[in-house]
């Protein structure tokens, strides 16, 4: 936990110095109302204060009461093949089309996690991206008709 | 007025979306990883093309029936559906461990109505008198609100104040993002069109609240789901009446309390409550060992806190909880601004609401006692099907709102971080405080300056002002005084 407390006081650090360099070129007060910059001047160096806190609150803390935070191990590594997995899915929805990205978006994920036989998982996975497709095309009226395909 | 209420509510259409609004949130809340805020994020995109009542009840439904759901499984699991049931664990489980699985869904089925209708009468006679006061708010006064609902950081930080503040602090930096109110000036938009209007935050929340959530699910998406116990004899014993009159209507008014304080949810109503019931009891050694008490308690405090959560939201535009805060967004959606003037401009409607939740107690009620054997079922649906069909909802959900891609993009970067906030240890929630109350926050404080030509005095010129800065400081300074006490206590 030491090392992520260090990496979230860090982080939060360089936003709020981030913060700060672009809320300095906003307009000036005016007759004493603030201007645009003031309010995220006032809360990114809250943002500093909390952050050198918590920094020192870490290096303060007894090593046995530092706590390992799993980073590494297969199942985390799962989560991040499944980020990616979307985020492709997020890159491609757009160009291919609601109903075929979906459908072997699920087709790949249900397979990976559950290992059902191909039959069953593509039935569920088409029927219900056409389940969506159709309450939120059709139903709820939202464009749902993009990409090259459908 | 009454009679545009009655119909307004009884007609089948709303009465069906109830239905279905509490039967969606009783199987969302039963399963355990898919929490109450979860469930409202992604019932919320199908309600954008309904009007406000039929809507915004289907979501009160949901978010009613959720936190009763999450018993199911901290019963028959020693697995909490959702943060909110943790408490019902305790003596829970120790009921299915006996083979009284049963008996044990009948009390909190029960205690989670009583408590759920303390709440509704609350919200019915606490509202109307605060909107009123409300109404004579300015500026100052709101800016002084918001800084208060901000306070309430310190109290849902979870081990970390820090990490709260930080977190928090995120909140309100997106908050800053488009253009601003008062002068028209561009503020961190880099040129990009849709930024310009701001960060939509319903995107953000479906990120933190159900892309993260699902993302953790991933984890341990290879164990196998836990076998369920069969159900037998629900309704509960004379015995066990006795227990559920007398501890759940109190646990009710305990959550409601705690509901109306911004930020604090469920969890914390049924913990409060589960501490004050043993507390008061004759035998505080039984409890944790499957007690009645045990269940009633924790149950009726968290459906207590569902209309708690819904007075500072629907009275004055500060969220009781995080699903309060996407109820929000769901009346910002239907052209809606939550605060006093609903009550003078939109009667019928919070009158429908007040009507419509106390509908969602009573069929919660119902399908609990009739229906609990089909929801156990939902328990044996796996987990590798409905996470990826969770990963399509939070899309399509976020898409549907501005029908923007973009609204996608950030949706995925926020579950991503939310995920590893999470990891680091940091609550996600005060972020939530922070998006909404930010704004809030910083348009009346400018507002009241320029009122005030720059004086700061407008700040403390009113006693309503005074009551605020009295409660900001108690919140912030209470629990560094309590800690104190009770060191010296030790010393």
């Amino acid at each position: 936990m030491r090392k992520a407390n260090f990496i979230v006081s860090g982080t939060f650090t360089l936003f709020a110095i981030f913060i700060i360099a672009i809320s300095l070129g906003y307009p000036p007060s005016n007759h004493g109302v603030p201007g645009p910059g003031m309010f995220p001047i006032i809360i990114a160096s809250l943002i500093i204060l909390s952050a050198l806190t918590l920094f020192i609150f870490t290096l303060r803390m007894p090593k046995e009461l530092d706590t390992t935070i799993d980073l590494k191990s297969k199942n985390v590594v799962n989560v991040y093949i499944t980020m990616g997995g979307l985020v492709l899915y997020f890159v491609l929805l757009p160009l291919v089309g609601f109903v075929v990205t979906t459908s072997i978006m699920l087709i790949l994920f249900i397979r990976w996690f559950s290992k059902r036989p191909w039959w069953k998982t593509i039935l569920i996975s088409v029927l219900f991206t056409v389940a969506i497709f159709l309450l939120f095309g059709s139903v709820l009226n939202v464009p749902m008709r993009f990409g090259l395909l459908i | 007025m009454l009679l545009e209420v009655l119909n307004s509510v009884f007609s089948v259409q709303i009465f069906l979306f109830i239905i279905l609004g509490v039967f969606t949130g009783i199987c969302i809340g039963a399963l355990p990883g898919l929490t109450a805020t979860m469930g409202v994020a992604l019932v919320l995109p199908l309600t954008f093309g309904m009007e406000a009542a039929p809507g915004i009840l289907l979501l009160i439904g949901v978010y009613v029936g959720a936190i009763y759901g999450g018993s199911i499984s901290a019963i028959l699991l020693r697995t909490p559906g959702t943060p909110a049931a943790a408490a019902t664990v305790l003596d829970g489980y120790e009921f299915s461990k006996r083979g009284e699985s049963g008996r044990a869904m009948g009390i909190s089925t029960v205690s989670s109505f009583l408590g759920g209708v303390v709440s509704v009468l609350a919200l019915w006679l606490i509202s109307p008198q605060l909107a009123k006061l409300a109404l004579r708010f300015s500026a100052p006064e709101f800016f002084l609100l918001a800084v208060f609902g901000l306070s309430i950081i310190a109290s849902i930080s979870g081990n970390s104040l820090a990490k709260g503040v930080l977190c928090g602090a995120l909140g309100i930096s997106l908050s800053f993002i488009g253009i601003d109110g008062i002068t028209g000036y561009p503020r961190f938009t880099f040129n990009n069109i849709n930024l310009l209007s701001g960060m939509s935050f319903i995107p953000v929340m479906i990120g933190l609240f159900a892309m993260s959530q699902a993302f953790s699910t991933v984890e341990n998406i290879f164990t196998p789901d836990q076998v369920t116990q069969k159900i037998s004899k629900v309704w509960p014993s004379k015995k066990d009446w006795k227990v559920i009159l007398k501890t759940a209507p109190l646990s009710g008014a305990i959550g409601t309390i705690i509901g109306i304080v911004p930020g604090a949810g469920a969890e914390i109503g049924a913990f409060v409550s589960y501490s004050q019931a043993k507390r008061s009891s004759r035998h505080p050694e039984l409890f944790g060992t499957g007690i009645p008490e045990g269940i009633a308690a924790p149950e009726g405090g968290n459906n207590g806190v569902t209309g708690g959560a819904l007075i500072p939201m629907l009275t004055m535009g500060v969220p009781g909880d995080a699903v309060a805060a996407i109820l929000i967004g769901a009346l910002t959606v239907q052209g809606l601004q939550p605060g006093p003037l609903l009550f003078t401009e939109h009667t019928t409607l919070v009158y429908s609401i007040f009507l419509g939740m106390f509908i969602a107690n009573v069929t919660m009620l119902v399908l609990g006692l009739s229906s609990l054997k089909l929801f156990v079922k939902v328990l044996s649906v796996p987990k590798a099907i409905l996470t990826p069909m969770i990963f399509v909802l939070c899309v399509v959900g976020s898409y549907a709102i501005n029908t923007n891609f973009f609204d996608v993009g950030v949706m995925l970067f926020f579950g991503i971080l939310g995920y590893f906030l999470q990891k680091a240890d940091v609550s996600v929630s005060p972020a939530v405080l922070g998006l909404i109350l930010g704004p809030m926050a910083e348009s009346n404080f400018r507002r009241a300056l320029l009122m005030s030509e720059g004086s700061y005095s407008i700040f403390v010129a009113s006693p309503i002002a005074w009551v605020f800065v009295a409660l900001t400081l108690v919140t912030l300074l209470g629990p560094v005084v309590t800690e104190r006490l009770k060191k010296r206590k030790v010393a």
